[in-house]
């Protein structure tokens, strides 16, 4: 089952995409800021990021940076965030794809489908 | 940095960059201070502190945003994004946003300082937003906690001199230890009188400094959160002096026999209450006031019922030359619908016009705009003194109009208790009726620190504007008739009879 690791630290973020995610397929972790995001990368097999930016501890364009540093580079991260795309962009150029809050359900499907498949979800 | 300026005992006053706000709080908060805003979910504290938040990162400050249980991030943004102040290239290098509520739900109070302390340091905060403090009062084991929660913070916020806003709605107990601890409270209500509802806003506390005392009205736009200083706390406030100041130099009204009545014409720098019926000829006497304009005197038309078109229309009617005067700069219209205005807005607006524009000459018409403005209307009269000592500050010469309530009959009903006593002059406008005619007749109830004519005369409204007669012998003769009709003799101005006010009497002559 491809995995997701939802790091926000807002509550109710990481939540609710865990349920979109979790009704598609797919199996979901979560992580409060970067700092823990990172220890789950460590922990687990994951195919894919979605990764808030303003974060405490480790902010996203920071565990980013890391991820490139410590061997993660090919695990593709949806950043995600209230700033426009283009001000996202400027702090982590290295990310996939973008995700403007506040979403809707379908969008964090779709993004996630499209950069590493459906879930197992049942038909 | 912000644009911040010390006071002699080291504290550093940093403005809010809020309309207003900075005069209330006379100069901003002060660095390293720790103050509450206080105010029921809907009052306008999130906006207030974010903007507050842009304003002081656009200023060169940085500014951290942290919420616990309130509107999520991308919601709040969303409503932020509607208001001018919000400014993206802020965030997130200068403005940042992040959420405190896991470090609360997991560590406590502990965790959250933790939280905070090392959030403020990375972002080298100047200003922080803490949203949500009736959170951590819920986290909180016991008063004591909290309490010391409250003073780490306050300590830690000193240290850093930075900033420090906590929002809360109150909490559900009567008791505020916290209040006693923090450098400031700021209160926010929505109050209502009758269907209409006004925001206001109130520094209960303030440490450091003085505030201007009181409740202070606030509008949230397009622009955010503007605050208007009650307009008795800010202007006409005058020294021995001053009070007493009113040139020699003499204003002319546009009609010759009205000077003369006034002894050479109104004294610059006075307000002149010009008080009648409904058409009796205020509206017109003050559009030949402001035709006497020129382009070192300007004019300025403050009004409420005649919209800018009409009263161009009339004057034209009359062949006053505002539209000249208009096109040349030398007179300005400022029009206001009498509905849901707010009393110091339009104070505020009046004496910055004035300001802006160099006024001289202004033509009021009328007050009842005011009076409907009024959250109380027992604020108009001290309203309107402080206004008038602003003006007779900056020597502008003022005209304006109040209704009386009957048209003909035995008595003269001012709108308000109060206010003819606040004017230094008072023309009274009245109608006669004799045989099966109207006839208008004028004269000078008072004019303070001047000799001036009492004599009664005729007048009428054409070409020109308002034609006093220079004779008194219409007037003698029409008051001398036994079948007219009159006002009450002069001198005897009563306010309109309301059920918490008791008539009025001018002293004779003012």
């Amino acid at each position: 089952m491809p995995t997701v690791l939802v790091v926000d630290d807002e509550f109710g973020v990481a939540e609710v995409i865990e349920a979109i995610l979790e009704d598609e397929g797919y199996r979901v972790l979560t992580a409060v800021n970067g700092k823990q995001g990172l220890e789950r990368l460590a922990e687990a097999q994951v195919d894919l990021v979605v990764l808030d930016v303003m974060m405490p501890i480790l902010d996203g364009p920071g565990m980013l940076k890391r991820m490139r540093a410590e061997g993660f580079a090919a695990v593709p991260v949806v950043m995600m965030s209230s700033l426009p795309e283009s001000v996202v962009r400027e702090q982590a150029p290295h990310a996939q794809a973008f995700l403007r809050k506040p979403f809707r359900a379908q969008a964090v499907a779709d993004i996630v489908r499209s950069l590493i498949g459906p879930g197992n979800a049942p038909a | 940095m912000t644009d911040s300026a010390a006071d002699g005992y080291g504290l550093t006053h940093v403005p809010s960059g809020v309309l207003g706000l900075d005069q209330v709080l006379r100069g901003g908060f002060f660095s390293g201070g720790v103050y509450i805003i206080r105010g029921a979910p809907g009052a306008g504290k999130t906006i207030l502190a974010n903007q507050i938040c842009f304003r002081h990162a656009e200023a060169g400050g940085r500014a951290l945003y942290v919420t616990l249980l309130s509107e999520s991030h991308a919601r709040m943004m969303q409503h932020m994004e509607r208001l001018s102040f919000y400014n993206p290239d802020t965030i997130p290098s200068r403005l940042y946003f992040v959420s405190g509520f896991n470090a609360l739900e997991e560590d406590g109070l502990r965790g959250l300082m933790t939280l905070l302390r090392r959030e403020v340091r990375n972002h080298r905060a100047s200003l922080l937003v803490l949203d949500g403090l009736l959170a951590v009062e819920e986290s909180s084991g016991s008063d004591r906690e909290f309490r010391k929660f409250i003073h780490e913070f306050q300590a830690y916020a000193s240290a850093e001199n930075c900033i420090a806003l906590l929002l809360t709605n109150g909490s559900r107990r009567d008791y505020h230890p916290e209040h006693t601890m923090v450098d400031g409270l700021i209160t926010l209500e929505d109050v209502r009188f009758g269907k209409r509802a006004q925001r206001e806003l109130e520094v209960r506390k303030f440490r450091g400094s003085g505030s201007l005392r009181g409740r202070h009205p606030f509008r949230i736009s397009d622009q955010g959160v503007t605050v208007y200083p009650r307009v008795e706390t800010v202007y006409g406030l005058l020294g021995p002096e001053e009070e007493d100041h009113v040139g020699d130099a003499r204003v002319s009204t546009g009609a010759p026999e009205l000077d003369r009545l006034l002894g050479g014409g109104l004294q610059q720098g006075t307000t002149t209450l010009l008080l009648g019926a409904s058409g009796s000829g205020k509206t017109t006497l003050g559009t030949q006031f402001l035709a006497q304009a020129s382009a070192e005197h300007p004019a300025l038309h403050f009004g409420f019922y005649e919209t800018p078109m009409r009263l161009m229309a009339n004057a034209r009617t009359l062949e006053l030359p505002l539209e000249r005067l208009h096109a040349e700069g030398a007179l300005h219209i400022l029009w206001r619908s009498p509905t849901e205005q707010m009393l110091d807005d339009l104070g505020h607006l009046l004496i910055e016009t004035v300001e802006q524009r160099g006024i001289k000459r202004l033509f009021v018409d009328g007050i009842g705009g005011f009076m409907e403005a009024a959250d109380l209307p027992s604020r108009v009269p001290s309203v309107f003194s402080a206004l008038s000592n602003e003006l007779r500050k900056r020597d502008v010469t003022t005209l304006y109009t109040a209704e009386t309530s009957n048209l003909v009959g035995p008595s003269v009903f001012s709108p308000l208790d109060g206010l003819s006593a606040i004017a230094d002059g008072l023309v009274l406008l009245r109608y006669v009726e004799a045989g099966a005619h109207l006839h208008r007749l004028l004269s000078v109830l008072k004019m303070r620190g001047g000799s001036f004519d009492a004599a009664v005369r005729e007048f009428t409204i054409g070409k020109g504007g308002v034609d006093v007669f220079t004779d008194g012998e219409t007037a003698a003769a029409l008051l001398g008739l036994g079948t007219v009709q009159t006002g009450t003799p002069f001198g005897q101005v009563r306010a309109t009879p309301r059920p918490d006010s008791a008539p009025t009497t001018l002293p004779d002559g003012g």
